[in-house]
């Protein structure tokens, strides 16, 4: 017989407006074991905590009910309460009357209080039979991997590596740099883009606590917080790293020539290939899929003019693993396929193109130099229109999110395209101009005032060629009329979306993503860089579209994160862990197999059986790897797997006061 | 039949002799014409008890189960069917394979004693069978009989995947080389096509004569808990009362812990006293694994484990 406390809170009005308090908190009086009941504004606010402390103590409570939010919200806040009183803090059990119960039922006050009630009686069953539990506590590695070698992983690794701590920096690509080395100036300065990036690149390179491993991706991840085992593929680069000295003899040699990425398909490059001159690591690769010896056999043109021998057509991928104390995924974006939108000829036609090629025109080091020459006759544009919300906010074809930085890009492009392109006429179709950021209105004000782009306000109906023309075909929705204008270019300012591969490395590292595909914080406001799983974190647009500003204060945001969590030698650990009852575990080792931390191993003990000794195999725990996650206990046909603060009894008792 | 069951007894006295096996479990004459029981065998001297005919239907590999702890290696003969419970049995940790001696015999079907039973006196001793073809020539002490082999075949045998052992030590009999006849669930698609109270109706029709004597467990390869969840006490799972409605617990939680895991041996269907259709239950779950998840018959291949206890990124997620 525990003495049981139950402390039901009104969070303001959040539960008090509809859950009808003071009765639940008198009813739950008479269930079985509760000796005191109280009701109080909010529970969780010093005073709240202070007369839930005086109550243990008067009244002797050995096991507490808070009969209040989310325990996602409040439990942790609520064992110190308890604990601050003597209790052991996971002699606590939660009833969720705000998010299980009031604001799901604002209409029905009458039947939320009855559940209201229920909840409670739930939660005094099962506390009743909770036993006290000890945290133990593990060591951590204090190693970071970072995936994704953009500007958001370049700065998360930088700012670990500068707190004294090593990072591997993974990129799948041959360089780091990530798209932001594709761009040419940055808004709301219009400083270059290179400029500032490439400077970082080289420091991350340079870096003694950072080892780049770039064209490598994630193959696998186990383990968890402080401890997380990865195997990363090395892909074959064809070109050992230690003996290339970068000369670009390869490059200038190799006989084919293919599309270039980099260039956005404006360009060409060789196949054995530096993305860009400032690549770092500025090391070439081979690409396997044209390269003529790699496919045929034949040419091997690289590997006579190299001279330090350092071509080897026998590369082969390689896994390499490695422990880690905390991961920072920065994979970063790609653009929406514009093609789904058949009507305006992205893809079609070769003077609709996307804002990552105009942003490569515009740029010095791009195919035209840095002349803004339209991709089907070179010709110079006289009159460039842009079209925003390109695959953003339309859900029939596109996706309903703001892709957040494409106002103020185009912004960008006009002003660049009406600076270097004097005379030519600029338009901009848009629905909205969002333009919240440091100066970024007054960029854009000057956009239209100094620069003179033309807004319109409304959508493009149609994209069209005409001789030498492209007619864009939208509509004035200030005016209220049709507009036609004939372009020479246009430009399409597509909506970043996540990687392909985003949904499959959440998978893999094991966190939750968003029906987009983009990895979700645990909490939008006060944990925006931490993903649902302790130790890995988020940084730059894995996460939603933003810009570079944002990207970069995220990033700073999870690296500091991760040192936060390396300035402690040793980790808590949940003891909310599985259990073996051995007399009962008949050794088939499923949980094991479930087990997603390793925990869970086989061990021999030895019992008399009929006067005989046998040696049999039983399940076994490691209490430093479990992580609670309780997959093995419905796994276990036989009951004999239990998760502390979640058994099968407490359960059951929870199901015996709802049911019976 | 005959050079089987020579071969099968000549294979267990070399057994026993060289101690490469303590015992051999297999089949002996039984109580009725058609009806055979386990024996088991520990000395050469007594292996012309050990008899191969078409009337061997009881699986003999949850003894293994309960014999794992003696001394010695226990050698174990299975029909095909029977076979994929050795694979249960190692797979769950049950038993070592090192510790089984396996005796296959190829098996192109067995008949049904309640099917004999109303076309012939079953109630005499078997003196010899014969292979006929279509037809079997049933030498009894009361007379003999002939019967036609489709009429009285075990409806288990009619879609049969593997009449060769997927596992065996040492075959006796030759190899039958007819294609397998893998089931396509049409039985199960007529449930699937009911209604909920359709289904609801006869399934409880079917519960409500259950008598919770637990023999399809305790014939089951894939029971092999040390403490059954309904038998115990704390957490108390299951109602131990009989009553439809703890009878219709207790055969889903069964057919839910043998979800992806069940060999289809058929064995629960045959010992339940009550007729009651227990096979259907894990058949669906059979297909539904499969359709599920690709899923082969559990038990066909040595490794493999439970589809439920793995986690492939491709498999589906239409829940979510």
């Amino acid at each position: 017989m525990k003495r049981v406390g139950v402390f039901v809170c009104w969070c303001g009005s959040n539960i008090g407006g509809v859950v009808d308090v003071p009765k639940v908190a008198e009813v739950a009086r008479s269930f079985p074991n509760v000796v005191f009941t109280q009701e109080y504004k909010y529970t969780c606010s010093e005073p709240g905590q202070e007369m839930m402390i005086q109550a243990i103590k008067e009244h002797r409570l050995e096991r507490v009910v808070v009969a209040s939010c989310s325990p996602r919200m409040h439990e942790l806040t609520f064992r110190k309460t308890i604990a601050r009183a003597g209790l052991n803090p996971y002699l606590l059990e939660m009833a969720n009357l705000r998010e299980h119960c009031s604001w799901i039922h604002p209409d029905n006050p009458e039947e939320a209080t009855e559940k209201a009630i229920n909840l409670v009686r739930k939660a005094v069953a099962k506390v009743s039979k909770v036993v006290p539990l000890q945290a133990g506590s593990i060591p951590i590695t204090k190693r970071a991997l970072v995936v994704g070698g953009g500007i958001a992983g370049i700065f998360a690794a930088l700012d670990i590596a500068d707190h004294g701590h090593e990072v591997v920096l993974l990129e799948k690509e041959a360089t780091i740099g990530g798209k932001m080395a594709l761009l040419d100036k940055t808004f709301p300065t219009l400083d270059c883009s290179a400029c500032i990036c490439t400077p970082k690149m080289v420091d991350a390179a340079q870096h003694p606590n950072i080892t780049i491993m770039s064209y490598s991706e994630l193959e696998s991840v186990s383990g968890y917080i402080g401890n997380f085992d990865v195997t990363v593929r090395k892909k074959a680069r064809y070109v050992d790293l230690n003996k290339c000295t970068g000369c670009g003899i390869c490059e200038t040699k190799c006989p084919t020539k293919v599309i270039s990425e980099f260039e956005q398909g404006m360009g060409t490059r060789p196949c054995i290939y530096k993305p860009f001159p400032q690549a770092v690591p500025n090391k070439p690769v081979i690409d396997p899929v044209n390269c003529k010896k790699l496919r045929d056999g034949k040419c091997g043109v690289c590997a006579r003019v190299c001279p330090t021998g350092a071509v080897n057509y026998e590369d082969k991928d390689e896994l390499v693993t490695g422990k880690f104390g905390a991961i920072v995924m920065a994979t970063g974006f790609e653009l929406f396929d514009y093609s789904v939108y058949e009507e305006y000829g992205g893809g079609r036609l070769p003077d609709v193109i996307t804002s990552m090629q105009f942003e490569r025109l515009v740029n010095a080091s791009g195919p035209t130099g840095g002349k803004i020459k339209r991709p089907s006759d070179k010709k110079i544009p006289e009159t460039i229109v842009f079209v925003k919300c390109i695959g953003s906010r339309e859900e029939v074809k596109g996706k309903k999110y703001c892709s957040r930085a494409c106002c103020m890009y185009t912004a960008k492009h006009a002003t660049q395209a009406c600076e270097k392109l004097p005379g030519a006429d600029v338009y901009v179709f848009y629905m909205d101009v969002r333009t919240p950021g440091k100066m970024y209105d007054e960029f854009y004000t000057r956009t239209t005032r100094e620069y003179g782009a033309k807004y319109i306000r409304g959508r493009v109906s149609k994209i069209w060629q005409d001789g030498d023309k492209l007619i864009v075909r939208g509509e004035d929705t200030l005016v209220g009329s049709a507009v036609e204008i004939e372009a020479d270019l246009v430009v399409l300012a597509t909506a970043m979306v996540p990687v392909k591969e985003a949904a499959e490395l959440a998978q893999k590292v094991g966190f939750s993503y968003d029906r987009d595909g983009f990895f979700t914080e645990a909490h939008p406001k006060l944990q925006p860089v931490d993903t649902n799983t302790a130790g890995i974190f988020l940084a730059g647009c894995c996460q939603g579209p933003k810009d570079i500003p944002d990207t970069v204060a995220q990033a700073c945001a999870a690296a500091s994160k991760v040192t936060a969590l390396f300035s402690r030698d040793q980790l808590a650990t949940n003891p909310m862990i599985s259990e073996v009852n051995e007399d009962v575990c008949v050794g088939c080792l499923l949980c094991s197999k479930v087990c997603p931390y390793k925990a869970i191993g086989g061990k021999e003990i030895k019992e008399q059986v009929h006067g005989q000794e046998i040696t049999r195999v039983v399940a076994n725990v490691n209490s430093g790897l479990c992580q609670g996650c309780g997959a093995c206990v419905p796994e276990c046909r036989s009951g004999a797997l239990n998760l502390k603060g979640f058994t099968n009894d407490q359960l059951m008792a929870e199901v015996d006061a709802a049911c019976l | 039949m005959k050079k089987v069951i020579e071969n099968l007894r000549e294979t267990a006295a070399r057994l026993l002799q060289n101690k490469e096996a303590e015992v051999v479990i297999g089949w002996g004459l039984g109580s009725e014409a058609v009806r055979t029981q386990p024996v088991f065998i520990t000395s050469p001297d007594n292996v012309d008890k050990l008899v191969w005919n078409p009337f061997c239907v009881n699986g003999l590999t949850k003894y293994l189960s309960d014999l794992k702890t003696r001394p010695g290696k226990i050698a174990v003969v299975v029909k095909g069917c029977d076979s994929r419970g050795i694979y249960r049995l190692t797979q769950d940790n049950i038993i070592p394979r090192d510790k089984v001696v396996v005796i296959g015999i190829p098996c192109a079907g067995q008949m049904s004693y309640t099917k004999l039973a109303s076309k012939m006196d079953v109630s005499g001793q078997l003196n010899d069978v014969e292979d006929k073809g279509e037809d079997l020539l049933i030498k009894t002490s009361k007379g003999d009989f002939t019967v036609k082999k489709s009429e009285v075949l075990l409806d288990k045998c009619l879609t049969c995947e593997h009449h060769n052992p997927v596992v065996a030590d040492h075959v006796v009999g030759d190899t039958i080389n007819t294609c397998p006849t893998p089931d396509n669930y049409e039985e199960i698609k007529k449930f699937e096509a009911m209604s909920t109270e359709e289904k609801a109706r006869f399934w409880l029709s079917q519960f409500e004569r259950c008598i919770r004597c637990y023999a399809c467990r305790n014939i089951c390869p894939g029971c092999t808990c040390r403490e059954c969840i309904f038998d115990a006490i704390k957490p108390d799972w299951v109602g131990k009362e009989i009553n439809v409605s703890e009878n219709e617990l207790f055969h889903l939680t069964r057919a839910f812990h043998l979800a992806g895991r069940c060999v289809d041996c058929g064995e629960c269907d045959r010992v339940c006293p009550m007729d009651i259709p227990i096979r259907l239950l894990n058949k669906k779950l059979l297909k539904d694994c499969k359709e599920l998840f690709n899923m082969e018959p559990p038990g066909s291949t040595e490794e493999g484990g439970s589809v439920l206890g793995q986690y492939r990124l491709e498999d589906p997620e239409e829940f979510m």
